[in-house]
């Protein structure tokens, strides 16, 4: 049995103040969801897939699709004993190269055989990331309940119509988790964004092709860490409650609000893709029809929910979000130092991305306040990956005060690299 | 209130109807016949006062959702858990227990209880806890210390006060069991009980145990036999810091650490009670609290002026509410708690 020992599965913990000025209607509040030790286990092979779908775009030629191969047979050699797996050579069209159909279990003959199959893999024809998708979501549709990995690679752009793109995409959403590896600076941070944020994935660049092969083992062996498949995030809200998002803020910034479908009265699932031996923060800010001095509102209920067979659902952890209308200042004047960060760092991406946006269309006065702002926000919260990235597109003069002028000439890996992690936060200072 | 009271021979078991006979228990049901108490709160009924959403069978009477929470399934307010204000009246000893003007729960608990054999003087028992506002579930905390202690004192053997002190905090520490949920900061309390033994022979004497900086008071006119005073210590940092002459009376009370105390009854307390015994040579007023009430009136003298005119007025009823209103009137911060128990002929003045 897989069962993670269902309530008590996961722990739910809630950061907010409580305490709202009279009046007042909005609460915010970070709840941080992590699986406890029982949970944490990898899950059993048999209930694992894995597909990895590798660019064999005819761009790939040369040092790439060496590094490509050298890559894959990395990530081959992390297959577990016993999870289902494919390869997938990707041009204009999805072609299965391991197996010739379906899906095989690992062990030391087929990982052999795959590997092979990887040495020949050549560089030919066009980029059609959303053929690749769909072929991986008719391989993960055979594989119900089980959890479903993809890491798709690519160095250039999407040659697929936007309309064909999108409804491809949308044909898998929730299908299986896709963690998406940019090679080069050919490829678009905004197109592999996407398809990781809808596919509860990562994304990343690769600039040297020579790394790719440690980042490759990197995911895989995550990905043979997680231990539970499709689960959600419920949120109960009183009636006459506004959501106004429910964000994932660590390890990076992904909003869910729009992810949301109905589910028990007054209830919202919000997906969260597979689980392992990890800890996520989420920010959630709700409107509540305000009470009186002295009421005491549940504002929120988040539980996380994983569906049981047959329909059936198991609840494995709950935390609660409250509302407590006081006259005292003292109380509704604090500040969650949860709260506070994440709000920080979720504008510190946003200031980023506006600000490298503004950089490309030439409006240097935007671009420079923008990056001027992440760079504060970066030093402010000790976000020193983040910082050390900006440094290299703009040249800072004071942090603190986001004193910065544009660099002339910036690589383009360094503007894309910094795109792409814009979204990695930190943790409050202080905690583990 | 007027009761036709028959011949204690005719008197019949309250709970199964069967004639009774001068034991403490109904020899056919096992009810206790001398014992009457309160200060427990009632668990509310009917509709949601939030939305009006129609009662249900939960155990917490109306619409409260499925995770057995005290918030209602629709509109998501906190349903009243009954001891927003409480008040118990034994006739020789009352209390009331309120929630104060910013705290959104009551957290401390009370519990009083009257000994009656038909044809003995009654013994009173009374406890007042308040619960530790940082940890977890504070108010389980206080109920289950105040009950235990009071079980205790009115005890078929006889009042022990380490014992009920014991049976207190061991109450507290099973909390943690896991029926509960799990505590991150396990509930805790402090506790000040009292005992006021008619003693036929040797006169009234009063017991109070107490862990923490909750308190006992011994009110009396300016010029009684027995003077106004502050029975208990509170064991909290200030105090033992000045006691112990380690710190001056000002600057230990400016420090942060002033109010916080040294000895609770729960997790990682040291629930030690300190234990004192008086034989009043005159009549008075036994008054138990938390620190709701004596931080905004600290001083035996002003407590006793209001208390002993209110007591002439309308009993010790009427002290415990006039005490937490003037509590509440003075910003009710905390909670705030009131046991009092008339000592001595003071019946005999005039009030009922
Ligand atoms: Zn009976
Ligand atoms: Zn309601």
């Amino acid at each position: 049995m897989t069962d993670v020992a269902g309530a008590g599965a996961f722990t739910v913990e809630v950061d907010q103040n409580s305490y709202l000025p009279a009046g007042a209607s909005r609460v915010d509040a970070v709840v941080t969801v992590t699986a406890a030790d029982a949970a944490a286990a990898p899950a059993p092979a048999s209930e694992v897939l894995e597909v990895i779908v590798v660019d064999c775009s005819t761009s790939m030629t040369g040092s790439k699709i060496r590094a490509a191969r050298q890559a894959t047979m990395a990530a081959i050699a992390e297959l577990r004993d016993g999870v289902s797996f494919a390869v997938v050579a990707g041009n204009h069209v999805a072609q299965q190269l391991f197996p010739p159909v379906g899906t095989v279990v690992a062990n030391a003959g087929t990982r052999t055989t795959a590997t092979r199959m990887v040495e020949r893999l050549q560089a030919d024809g066009g980029t059609g990331i959303g053929a690749w998708l769909t072929h991986v979501g008719g391989l993960a549709r055979q594989h119900p309940g089980s959890i479903k990995h993809a890491i798709v690679l690519t160095d250039g752009q999407n040659g697929e119509s936007a309309e064909y793109f999108a409804n491809a995409l949308n044909g898998v959403l929730g299908t299986f988790t896709c963690d998406c590896r940019g090679v080069g600076t050919d490829w678009r941070v905004d197109e592999l964004r996407t398809i990781a944020t809808s596919m509860l994935g990562t994304v990343d660049i690769v600039a040297d092709p020579a790394d790719l092969a440690a980042d490759f083992r990197s995911i895989m062996g995550e990905a043979m860490g997680k231990s539970v498949a499709d689960l959600a995030l419920r949120l109960w809200t009183p009636r006459g409650a506004t959501v106004r998002f429910v964000k994932q803020v660590a390890p990076t910034v992904e909003d869910l609000t729009d992810r949301r479908t109905e589910a028990a009265r007054q209830s919202g699932d919000y997906p969260l893709g597979s689980w392992g031996a990890e800890s996520r923060d989420y920010h959630l800010a709700i409107e509540v029809p305000a009470g009186g001095v002295g009421d005491e509102m549940l504002a929120g209920r988040v539980s996380i929910v994983r569906p049981g067979p047959d329909g059936a659902e198991e609840v494995l952890g709950q935390g609660l979000v409250k509302a407590i209308w006081t006259e005292d200042t003292a109380l509704s004047t604090r500040i969650s130092r949860g709260v506070a960060h994440y709000t920080g760092q979720a504008e510190l991406a946003e200031a980023i991305q506006e600000g490298l946006a503004a950089r490309k269309a030439g409006d240097e006065a935007t671009a420079t306040a923008r990056l001027g702002r992440a760079v504060a926000l970066a030093e402010a919260s000790g976000n020193e990956g983040t910082a050390r990235l900006l440094g290299r597109v703009v040249e800072v003069v004071d942090a603190p005060s986001g004193t910065v002028r544009l660099r002339k000439a910036v690589a383009d890996v360094d503007e894309m690299t910094l795109d792409t992690r814009s979204t990695r936060t930190v943790r409050v200072r202080g905690d583990g | 209130m007027s009761e036709n009271t028959s011949a204690p021979a005719a008197a019949a078991c309250p709970r199964c109807r069967e004639p009774v006979d001068g034991h403490r228990f109904c020899e056919n049901c096992g009810h206790d016949l001398w014992l009457r108490r309160g200060g427990a709160a009632r668990a509310p009924s009917g509709p949601c006062p939030g939305c009006g959403a129609n009662g249900t069978n939960t155990p917490n009477g109306f619409g409260v959702d499925e995770a057995g929470e005290d918030y209602c399934s629709t509109c998501g307010i906190r349903r009243d858990d009954g001891t927003e204000h409480i008040e118990a009246d034994l006739g020789q000893v009352a209390g009331v227990s309120d929630r104060g003007l910013v705290h959104a729960h009551n957290e401390d608990a009370m519990a009083v209880g009257v000994l009656a054999a038909p044809d003995g003087q009654a013994l009173v028992a009374a406890v007042v806890c308040d619960g530790v506002s940082t940890v977890d579930a504070p108010e389980l905390a206080s109920r289950a210390g105040a009950d235990a202690a009071l079980e205790r004192l009115l005890h078929p053997s006889g009042p022990d006060m380490s014992k009920a002190v014991e049976e207190a905090a061991d109450a507290v520490a099973a909390l943690v069991d896991g029926s509960h949920g799990h505590f991150r900061n396990p509930p805790s309390c402090t506790l000040v009980a009292a005992v006021v033994d008619p003693g036929p022979e040797d006169g009234v004497s009063i017991t109070v145990g107490w862990v923490g900086d909750s308190r006992a008071y011994w009110l009396a006119a300016p010029d009684a036999a027995e003077p106004a005073r502050l029975l208990t210590v509170d064991h909290s940092w200030a105090t033992e810091m000045i006691n112990s002459g380690t710190l001056d009376a000002e600057t230990a009370l400016a420090d942060r650490r002033a109010h916080a105390i040294t000895r609770w009854l729960g997790a990682g307390g040291e629930p030690h009670p300190e234990i004192v015994t008086i034989r009043p040579a005159g009549p008075g007023l036994l008054l138990l609290c938390s620190d709701g009430l004596w931080n905004y009136y600290p001083g035996a003298e002003e407590l006793a002026e209001v208390a002993l005119s209110t007591l002439a007025r309308g009993g010790p009823v009427a002290v415990a509410r006039e005490l937490t209103t003037i509590a509440l009137n003075a910003g009710g911060r905390d909670n705030v708690t009131v046991v009092a128990v008339p000592v001595g002929p003071w019946d005999e003045r005039g009030t009922p």
